[in-house]
């Protein structure tokens, strides 16, 4: 690997973590869609801001830019306000508006300015690495690395800072607003960031890459853990983790690198949601196979429970008087048996003393369904896992 | 004469410029158990929300214990109507309980030890202390109800909002709540808390508002929970057949 091989990597990696952090908080309060409004709105913002620096990197072009992206969240949150319209619709209608703004006023001044709109939305990052800073004539890095450093530092600190306050308003708004955590003051406050960090590296990477990079991560996050903090570190990872192999996999194909990250984005959310422990798409549908043959198991249970006679306890009467089919009959008896809840004598089953208690167990769970009882039986059996 | 908990002078609330209650006064005495009834819409969850500081008023002021409710947040602990939360947001019951100390803590400062013993004895007290790693969607109606208690006993204050705590819950679990709030009582703390079940109202309360945008009549059950206010409140000719 050579330097500037190192240099993007890295860039990548901390605009992943970077957008991992807001993104958490956006996916949880289902506001994913005002990510994809503000990486567009702010376009006027940075032409604005372009016309008085002169300077895309400059500190002071972030700032107007994020300021339209607040802009942009407050129309929204007016729009919605007037009970019009849904959210969704208040967001289609400010963003193409602002967006088509900001591209009217590159195309009137296409002569003197050094900016095109596909470099906005799709970003460059194999040119990161040429545009440096030089401080006291030394060259101390690429600038994105320095600017998104320093928003990343700021995201971080914030976070540590204001977790409980964020968690809390995130989850109960009323009781957070009741304890005199200001809601809105915290929401604001994760908008500025969103905005800050989509301008800070739609440069590098573009305004598509930085919302794939705020939502799928988190997204895919949500899909396995049910701890905040977790979610937040999975996030991550997951970001890092596709920025790093979409890079590779640029370098590979010799394509785009924003591409191949959300490329890599959309895989790794694909697998997440196939092969997620408890919510993934393949978990579930386990869960309801299993849970059907648990239901067959508590019904033939109950049927040895309330049926002493010899003749309806025989093997092979099972599947007239249950009326299964073979194989069931035969995974339910295996399941039971496995279970050590029945005994099989000469083709007679009867239920152990183990096997007695747990239908006499499952019984009362079913008719006053109180949780407490069947705590225990929960890691064997599906069924009880709500 | 006893303290006066919570004075509500002139108070009107809006949506969008529409108001949903109109000039309430309202004296809440210290150490009632107090029920909150009125129609659907009536703007019951709003007066409190008001109170609260959780809307702003377009007039009238609230004071707790003769000040500002800004002043007064520790003394105050509330339970909002259900779904008002988002169930699928990743936290344990444990967690949820631990919010309640958050007031106390106030901003940048963290949960520590303590405040989760705190939140370990609540827990106990409402019996969901088997339940403590679970996440909360995965919870029960009447179990997520019972959380909500617990957060709002270990904010340890002195006046309790409840919007609605039998919303959805069994009987035994209506009465495990009622007891609750009834030692909350015997413990000098005022209960204020929104009720839907006219049937238990002389039951589980000494105190009663009535409530449809305006304040219709508020006093001791036993003086004022009559076929009168109740058909003034509810609209159509109400007939208590209730009591003794
Ligand atoms: N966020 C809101 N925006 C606009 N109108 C609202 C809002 N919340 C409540 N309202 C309206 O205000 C009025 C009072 O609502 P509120 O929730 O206080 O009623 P409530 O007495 O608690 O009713 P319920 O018994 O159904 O809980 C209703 O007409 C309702 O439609
Ligand atoms: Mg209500």
């Amino acid at each position: 690997m050579n330097s500037a091989q190192i240099e993007i990597q890295l860039i990548a990696s901390l605009v992943a973590v970077a957008c991992a952090i807001p993104g958490t908080f956006l996916v949880l309060r289902k506001m994913a869609m005002i990510s994809d409004a503000i990486s567009h709105s702010i376009l006027p913002g940075i032409v604005i801001g372009f016309f008085i620096t002169q300077d895309l990197n400059s500190p002071l072009l972030i700032l107007l830019a994020a300021i339209t992206g607040i802009i942009t969240v407050v129309l929204v949150e007016h729009i919605q306000k007037t009970g019009l319209v849904k959210e969704d619709t208040a967001i289609g209608l400010v963003f193409p508006a602002l967006f088509s703004i900001g591209v009217i006023m590159i195309a009137k001044n296409a002569n003197d300015v050094h900016l095109d709109v596909d470099a906005v939305l799709l970003g460059e990052l194999a040119f990161a690495p040429f545009d440096r800073l030089f401080i006291a004539g030394t060259d101390v890095g690429p600038k994105s690395l320095w600017i998104i450093g320093a928003i990343l530092l700021i995201t971080l600190g914030l976070l540590f800072a204001f977790f409980k306050e964020l968690k809390i308003s995130t989850f109960d708004a009323g009781l957070a607003a009741s304890l005199g955590f200001s809601p809105a003051l915290i929401h604001y406050g994760l908008m500025t960031v969103s905005s800050v960090t989509t301008v800070g590296a739609f440069d590098a990477v573009g305004a598509i890459l930085v919302v794939a990079l705020m939502i799928a991560p988190a997204a895919a996050a949500y899909l396995i853990t049910t701890d905040l903090k977790k979610m937040l570190l999975l996030a991550i990872i997951f970001g890092v983790f596709s920025a790093i192999s979409g890079y590779w996999f640029a370098h590979w194909l010799d394509a785009s690198i924003a591409g191949s990250i959300t490329t890599m984005l959309g895989l790794l959310f694909l697998i997440v949601y196939l092969f997620a422990p408890s919510k993934g798409l393949i978990a579930v549908m386990y869960r309801e196979k299993q849970q059907r043959i648990e239901v067959s198991l508590l019904t033939f249970l109950l049927h040895l429970k309330n049926h002493d006679d010899i003749e309806e306890r025989h093997v092979n009467h099972l599947n007239e008087h249950i009326n299964w089919q073979k194989v069931r009959s035969k995974t339910v008896l295996d399941l039971a048996q496995k279970n050590n809840m029945i005994e099989i004598d000469n083709k007679i089953v009867s239920l152990t003393e183990k096997g007695d208690e747990f239908t006499s167990k499952a019984i009362d769970y079913i008719i006053t369904n109180e949780d407490a009882q069947i705590e225990d039986m929960k890691d064997d059996f599906f069924l009880f896992r709500g | 004469m006893k303290k006066i908990a919570v004075q509500v002078d002139d108070l009107t609330v809006a949506y969008n410029y529409k108001p949903v209650l109109w000039d309430i006064d309202l004296e809440i005495p210290e150490g009632v158990l107090m029920a909150i009834v009125g129609p659907n819409g009536a703007g019951k969850s709003t007066l409190i929300k008001a109170i609260l500081g959780i809307l702003k008023p377009i007039a009238g002021s609230v004071s707790i214990y003769g000040k500002p409710y800004e002043k007064q947040r520790d003394l105050v602990a509330y339970v909002p109507q259900k779904g008002s939360v988002d169930w699928d947001f990743p936290t344990t019951a444990l967690d949820v309980v631990m919010m309640g100390t958050y007031g106390s803590l106030g901003w940048i400062k963290r949960p520590s030890q303590k405040e989760k013993k705190a939140a370990l004895e609540a827990l106990e007290k409402v019996g969901m202390l088997p339940f403590k790693n679970r996440q909360i969607s995965q919870l029960s109606g009447g179990q997520q109800q019972r959380i909500f208690l617990a957060r709002a006993l270990v904010q340890d204050a002195s006046i309790y909002f409840m919007d609605e705590p039998f919303q959805g819950v069994d009987a035994t679990t209506e009465i495990a709540i009622i007891n609750i709030l009834k030692e909350l009582r015997k413990a000098g703390k005022t209960v204020i808390v929104v009720h839907h079940d006219l049937q238990t109202v002389p039951e589980y309360f000494d105190w009663v508002t009535f409530l449809n945008v305006k304040k219709i009549a508020t006093g001791p059950v036993k003086d004022i929970f009559n076929d009168d206010n109740l058909t003034k409140t509810y609209g159509i000719n109400y007939k208590v057949s209730i009591q003794e």
